[in-house]
């Protein structure tokens, strides 16, 4: 099951500053809703841990993410697996970076999806996708707060 | 009870269930039900992914949980295992098949690692500490696309097809130069479903360490069949492998192909010591595991028609879905050709049949198996051409139907039907469901713009299969025939006991059994003990023993049937002697001392316990002569079947056709899509009925089936191959609350092929399906829609009727006229 989500929106940052808080995990990953922990193992590669629940399934997803990406100041873009509550999750999240009309600040386009296996796609298959895309939003909206 | 008045047999009556004072007070003992000491549970780590490489499997979290006693990964099967047997020849022939994936895994769902454990639910808790790492694979979960093998799913095999074969008979060619009409059908699909029996799979297997022999308590329903693949699979010996079957809480076919499970028990047995390790299927892995009926795809069907209507020639090509792994395919893709016409006369013919391996639940034998494919598939050609050409859907049919006076009848490719009379079947549907009434109710609600449609379903039930079919698909099989075997003895103390080697799950094989024997010894059925069950070592059964395939009625009474003629044979040798007459002169009856042997020409009589004393143990007063006088008989019935033609495919395939007619008035609801049945008729021939209300019962039961089937019951996969309806809220098995209302009726058209003019039934042949799809194509066939799917409900009806997604009459039906 496919989830993707996509926008944009900007900041009065530069690009440059953008990119650098983007590519950062520690700055990144705890902006991720329910986030709980993050082990960093080198410069493009971290694990981190959130909560999920879907209706009575509960429990913590580890999700290995790699910076695929990283080219300062115009784009980053990471691609993770993990695994939850019996499935697992596949996904690629990128960010477009461009400087706005009198470097007055930057427009970030995003766009990602998410692949999820297992049986959740079954017990909450409907819930998954509104679910997916309200975490997706908290995490663009820490993205626009963090960034102000 | 008694017998109705003037009636001569116990075969006929009515006689209420033996079984049903054991079962509904809850007294049935169920696999769930035994607990040994020392017992383990066994729990599997299932993947989520459909397709994917292992990249490692980490046990060592789940290991040093207290009360883990140990885990099994696939690499310590391959290890000590062999592949399980393919009966494909190659390519699925190469396929390597072990009961824990070993490099990849192929579907979603498929057992990874198991673990054992002290308890259940410690062992569910421990295989959430398993860890798998997995790198995801492309998925293929249509088979035309895993045709193109861009993604393949055995790479041994070097092809995701299993099997292809054309099947041809006839004058194909001449008969469409020939015809007057043809009507181009461009795709329909048969979808994947399966079957919900109250009981899930069940195995307790333990290895014993003191005499390497292997003890089963299982509910797989073929065990026959189970022990030849897991002796191989094992490497032990078939004679040191003991399965035994106590009641079974419905199987439909699903549980034949339990073996995998079983194997993987044995083997955690063997790791844990020797400790008994018992696994208890969920729900959920039912659903998602266990196996899925065949899925099928009938491509370019193109259908000779005369100026009547009357079909002369039918060319198609059909691609066959049967998940991950074969396991008891590519049986099916012969199966279907059982019933190769359908009920109908053609002659002319040639299906081009593939199977081909997704990355979806392996199939295994559901209700109907193979044919019930097949048949939808005729039904719906029939009944497009029918709309087509302005020819009624009764109509069409009488056209075609093959004749009362025609059977036995010889099918195009060498199958003898037994008895039968379709259009007899059609006209009492007609009047019990009120046809030309329905026709005006119809009529008048159309003007209405309600959606009313009434649909016909004729169908077939093939029981007693000729295993000999196995080498049309692979020449090298070393099956043939069919067998069933029966024991029927006096105990010491006289009481008749009947054994017999099926395994029944509801089908009332204790009454049934009792109902022949009685009539043989001409006493009431109450007499007999009658014990089903199977057991390997102390049960009677042959290499086709099993409850399967709508063959009971034929092939296990048969047996039932030999034995106590056996023993009859034997009690009037010994009256003979004991009572000083002639064996002429003795008849059996039950006089005041119970069951006895009376000489009518002296009055003298001998009870059975007399009987029984003198063989067991008061043997002095035997002659010589008489030694071999055992009062404990066995039966093998054997098939009289020949080896089908393997070049030509040809031959008789099975001993006995059962027939169903079904009839549905169907309303689509214009505001939810919804298709509600207003009226339901199942007509059912069965040839000589032996207990009238067990018949009806698993009509009943069919009709539910095929019902839920037609409008409920589907497993969806999304294009990753997530099983999208793992859990009965989506899932959604029909239950008693979505039945409708059936008027049931039947006919008799006696089988010459069986000793009691029985044929095998309980499959239903999916009647309901076909039926229902029929009503759907009449109530839209003028809103210009084609029901090109066997699975409609409100939502694919909404598609179909709004979002103008599917089955446009335009895009999928083209008729030519040649005139």
């Amino acid at each position: 099951m496919a989830i993707k989500f996509a926008g944009d929106f900007e900041v009065k940052r530069t690009p440059e500053e953008v990119h650098d808080f983007l590519v950062d995990p520690n700055k990144f990953a705890a902006l991720l809703p329910d986030f709980q922990g993050l082990l960093i193992q080198d410069s493009t590669h971290f694990t981190v841990r959130v909560k999920v629940g879907i209706s009575h399934i509960k429990g913590t997803a580890e999700v290995k993410m790699e910076l695929e990406q990283a080219e300062r100041p115009k784009r980053a873009q990471y691609k993770g697996q993990g695994s939850v509550a019996g499935g697992n999750v596949a996904l690629t999240a990128g960010f477009d970076l461009s400087a706005l009309d009198g470097d007055s600040g930057t427009k970030v386009v995003w766009q990602g999806e998410a692949q999820v296996f297992g049986r959740l796609t079954s017990m909450a298959g409907g819930l998954l996708e509104p679910l997916g895309k309200k975490q997706v939003q908290k995490l663009i909206d820490g993205l626009q707060a963090a960034l102000r | 009870m008694s017998k109705k008045d003037g009636a001569k047999n116990w075969v006929g009556q009515a006689l209420p269930r033996k079984e049903e004072n054991r079962l509904l007070r809850g007294r049935g003992k169920f696999a769930d039900d035994i607990k040994l000491r020392e017992m383990l549970y066994l729990r599997f780590v299932r993947s989520p992914y459909a397709h994917a490489r292992i990249v490692s499997v980490d046990v060592s979290a789940a290991e040093s949980l207290a009360g883990v006693v140990g885990t099994l990964t696939g690499a310590e099967i391959a290890a000590q295992t062999q592949p399980f047997i393919e009966i494909a020849p190659d390519p699925g022939g190469k396929i390597k098949d072990y009961p824990l994936a070993i490099s990849k895994v192929r579907y979603q769902g498929e057992p990874v690692a198991a673990v054992v454990a002290e308890s259940a639910s410690l062992a569910d808790d421990a295989a959430e500490l398993v860890q798998v790492e997995y790198e995801a694979l492309d998925p293929v979960v249509d088979a035309e696309a895993a045709l193109t093998d861009r993604s393949i799913l055995h790479e041994e095999a070097g092809t995701n097809r299993v099997w292809n074969g054309v099947f041809e008979y006839g004058d194909v060619d001449e008969a469409f130069r020939e015809a007057e009409y043809v009507v181009n059908i461009d795709r329909m699909h048969f979808h994947r479903f399966s079957s919900t029996p109250l009981e899930n799979n069940v195995v307790i297997a333990q290895w014993d360490p003191k005499d390497d022999r292997i003890y089963y308590e299982c509910n797989n329903s073929f065990p026959s069949f189970a022990i030849q693949f897991l002796s191989a699979h094992l490497g032990v010996h078939i004679d040191r492998i003991r399965v035994e079957t106590s009641d079974i809480g419905g199987s439909f076919g699903i549980k034949i192909t339990s073996y995998p499970q079983m194997a993987v028990c044995a083997l955690a047995s063997k790791k844990a010591g020797g400790r008994p390790v018992k696994w208890v299927e969920t729900r959920s892995e039912h659903i998602t595991s266990s196996a899925h009926g065949n899925e099928r795809t009938f491509r370019d069907t193109r259908v000779a028609l005369d100026k009547n209507g009357v079909i002369t020639a039918l060319v198609s090509r059909h691609i066959d879905d049967c998940g991950a792994y074969p396991r008891y395919e590519p049986l099916g893709c012969v199966i279907w050709s059982q019933v190769f016409p359908g009920v109908y006369r053609f002659k002319n013919a040639r299906i081009d049949f593939t199977q081909a391996v997704t990355n979806k639940c392996p199939v295994g034998p559901n209700r109907g198996y193979s044919r019930m494919q097949h048949l939808w598939f005729l039904e719906r050609v029939v009944d497009i051409c029918g709309h087509e050409l302005g020819i009624p859907t009764d109509e069409i049919r009488l056209r075609n139907y093959i004749r009362p006076e025609e059977f036995p009848y010889t099918t195009p490719n060498g199958c003898v039907y037994d008895s039968g009379n379709y259009p007899k079947m059609l006209q009492v549907a007609k009047e019990r469901i009120g046809w030309d009434e329905w026709k005006e109710k119809q009529a008048a609600a159309r003007k209405e713009g309600r959606l009313i449609g009434i649909g016909i379903g004729t169908t077939l039930d093939s029981g007693t299969n000729n295993f000999g079919q196995s080498q049309i698909v692979n020449p090298g099989a070393p099956f043939s025939g069919n067998s069933q075997g029966a024991n029927c003895k006096l105990d010491i103390y006289g009481e008749v006991v009947v054994s017999v080697g099926s395994c029944p799950q509801g089908q009332g094989h204790e009454t049934t059994a009792a109902q022949v024997v009685a009539d043989v010894l001409n006493i009431h059925p109450d007499r007999i003990t009658v014990r089903t069950g199977f057991d390997t070592e102390r049960n009677v059964h042959t290499g086709f023993s099993g409850t399967y395939a709508s063959q009971f009625a034929v092939s296990g009474l048969s047996a039932v049937h030999g034995a106590a003629q056996k023993l009859k044979a034997e009690m009037k040798r010994l009256a003979a002697f004991l009572l000083e007459a002639k064996e002429d002169d003795l008849e059996f009856g039950t006089g005041e001392q119970g069951p006895e042997i009376r000489a009518t020409s002296t009055g003298k009589s001998i009870n059975y316990w007399g009987l029984a004393n003198v063989v067991n143990v008061n043997s002095a007063v035997l002659p010589p002569e008489l030694y071999e006088l055992t009062l404990n008989c066995r039966y093998i019935w054997r098939a009289p079947f020949k080896v089908p033609d393997k070049q030509k495919k040809y031959g008789n395939l099975t001993l006995t056709y059962a027939s169903q007619l079904h009839m549905a008035v169907v309303e689509i609801e214009r505001d939810t899509f919804i298709p509600r049945i207003l009226d339901y008729v199942a007509v059912d021939d069965c040839g000589t009925v032996i207990n009238p209300p067990i018949v009806e019962g698993q009509v009943y039961g069919a009709t539910a089936h095929g019902i839920g089937a037609a409008l409920m019951e589907n497993c969806v996969y999304d294009e990753v191959g997530n099983m999208l309806t793992s859990t009965f809220s989506d899932y959604t098995p029909i239950t008693a609350m979505n039945m409708p209302k059936v008027k049931y009726a039947h006919i008799e058209t006696p089988s010459p092929h069986s000793y009691s003019g029985a044929k095998g039934m309980g499959e239903g042949g999916a009647a309901p399906i076909h039926t229902i799809s029929a009503a759907l194509q009449d109530a839209l066939f003028a809103s210009g829609i084609v029901i090109d799917d066997s699975f409609n409900n409100g939502d694919s009806l909404f598609r179909a009727m709004v979002a103008k997604e599917i089955s446009q009459a335009d895009k999928l039906v083209r008729v030519e006229k040649r005139v």
